[in-house]
């Protein structure tokens, strides 16, 4: 499959705690031409285990492995200066933290709504 | 200042209108007798502010009701929301002209309960009319508060059923992904459905929110099992498990029990598997082991199925699975915290 981006890839963390969604998302990562770095599924484990592994951008969920934590999750980045999208069911909630992400994506996932959110991430002056 | 509806009031009080001192300390006197909360709004201080803080009954006497009063307390009335009527007892003089009075505030309080007393009323009967109409206010916050509830549980189905719907496309994809035909596609989508489905169903008739192992593995292996004849042995500890992690786990038996019917040693007629559990302390175990069936080898390419299985596992354990593909069959084991299974978020 050819690349959809010309730019590099974007390493991208998945923050989800359904692995049915990880496993999904790692897939229309990939066919993007991305590389899913890996995925974690609590604000605990994220603060953790967010090491100096270089991510470029991270899907955040609302809903984690330990409560409504996602906007926590995406502030905690946004103060990192570390790019991130919400991918999730829940948009009002995601729309009331909307500063803190790049985008809003809706679940169910369509490849077509990840990929105009990851373009966002590689089309920012940051981003080589 | 806004006179809006405070939608979280407790509704816990009478306000009496009373621009003479005496009835005002009549009233108050009375129904403080007889446990009623009173605030007092005396001639000249505004209404509004007293409305604003919800009062659960109105009573007003006649003189009370100047036109601007009468059109303050109209313009609030208005702002109720839906389940909201409030009662407004009112105490006539005999001499007032009472079809006129009743016919003007019915036009100017379209939205409020009215009732009416003629002084002089007995006492016992002005607190019982009061009772009865503040029984009645309660009432309408019990209605307030169900719908209230109503609401929160929309949007709680609303996020469920989101997260279904997202759980089978994300299924869909995959098993589109690793299907070659048609009919293999059929068979696997209706399969791991048919395991979400069930899983679903399982949870809902626990309680909702929890689910044993030894349920999930009955209701994985049911189909499977003959009579005098079990080639599928299970034992383990009871250990309820979260909704989605048990989800996770009936997705998880569900791959390994198809692939011990396709390929491992569920695909003869001898072979037999057990899927064994238990823990100690926060230390969780479980193992699969397949037996007497043909020799398996760790397949080239990585399919959906064994895919899933592994990131699922780790998740749900916070450990990866260890596979060993032998001569007697798979063995897939596991280790990891209950405390990560059995937590609800």
């Amino acid at each position: 499959m050819t690349p959809i981006t010309s730019k590099a890839p974007l390493r991208i963390l998945c923050l989800e705690d359904n692995p049915l969604i990880v496993l999904h998302l790692e897939q229309m990562i990939e066919d993007l031409g991305h590389v899913c770095v890996g995925s974690l599924e609590s604000l605990v484990e994220l603060k953790d285990r967010f090491e100096s592994q270089p991510v470029d951008c991270v899907l955040v969920d609302i809903d984690l492995a330990d409560g409504r934590t996602g906007p926590d999750a995406a502030a905690w980045l946004f103060a990192r200066g570390v790019p991130s999208l919400f991918v999730t069911g829940q948009e009002t909630i995601a729309d009331a933290h909307r500063h803190v992400v790049i985008d809003v994506i809706s679940k169910p996932v369509s490849s077509r709504a990840l990929r105009s959110g990851l373009d966002r991430i590689a089309s920012r002056p940051g981003h080589h | 200042m806004t006179d809006d509806f405070d939608d979280r009031a407790l509704l816990d009080h009478v306000l009496v209108l009373a621009p003479y001192r005496r009835d005002a300390d009549y009233l108050r006197q009375l129904l403080t007798e007889h446990d009623l909360e009173v605030r007092i709004c005396s001639t000249g201080s505004s209404v509004t502010p007293f409305l604003a803080a919800s009062p659960g009954v109105l009573v007003a006497t006649h003189e009370a009701l100047t036109p601007d009063v009468v059109t303050a307390i109209g313009a609030w009335l208005e702002t109720q929301p839906g389940w909201s009527e409030m009662p407004v007892v009112v105490l006539l003089d005999r001499s007032s002209h009472q079809t006129r009075v009743k016919d003007a505030l019915g036009k100017a309080w379209p939205r409020a309960r009215q009732i009416f007393y003629q002084r002089p009323v007995t006492p016992v009967e002005l607190v019982s009319g009061i009772q009865a109409a503040f029984l009645a206010r309660l009432r309408q916050r019990d209605v307030r508060d169900h719908i209230d509830r109503e609401i929160e549980l929309r949007r709680e189905l609303n996020h469920r059923v989101k997260n279904i719907l997202a759980s089978v496309t994300s299924i869909f994809e995959m098993t589109r992904r690793g299907a070659d035909t048609v009919d293999a596609f059929s068979e696997d989508f209706r399969g791991r459905l048919g395991a979400l489905s069930n899983i679903h169903s399982a949870v809902f008739q626990a309680d909702g929110e929890s689910v044993s192992i030894q349920e999930i593995v009955d209701l994985t292996f049911e189909p499977y099992r003959l009579p005098g004849h079990d080639r599928v042995i299970t034992e383990g500890p009871r250990i309820m498990l979260s909704r989605e992690a048990g989800t996770t786990l009936a997705l998880c038996l569900h791959e390994l029990a198809t692939n011990a019917i396709k390929y491992g040693a569920l695909s003869g007629t001898v072979g037999q598997v057990s899927f064994t559990w238990g823990h100690s302390d926060d230390d969780l175990w479980a193992r699969w082991a397949e037996s007497g069936g043909p020799p398996v080898v760790e397949p080239a390419r990585t399919g959906y199925g064994t895919r899933y299985l592994r990131s699922a596992l780790a998740s749900l354990f916070g450990a990866a699975p260890v596979f060993t593909f032998g001569p007697d069959g798979l063995i897939c084991e596991v280790k990891g915290r209950l405390s990560r299974v059995t937590r609800n978020s």
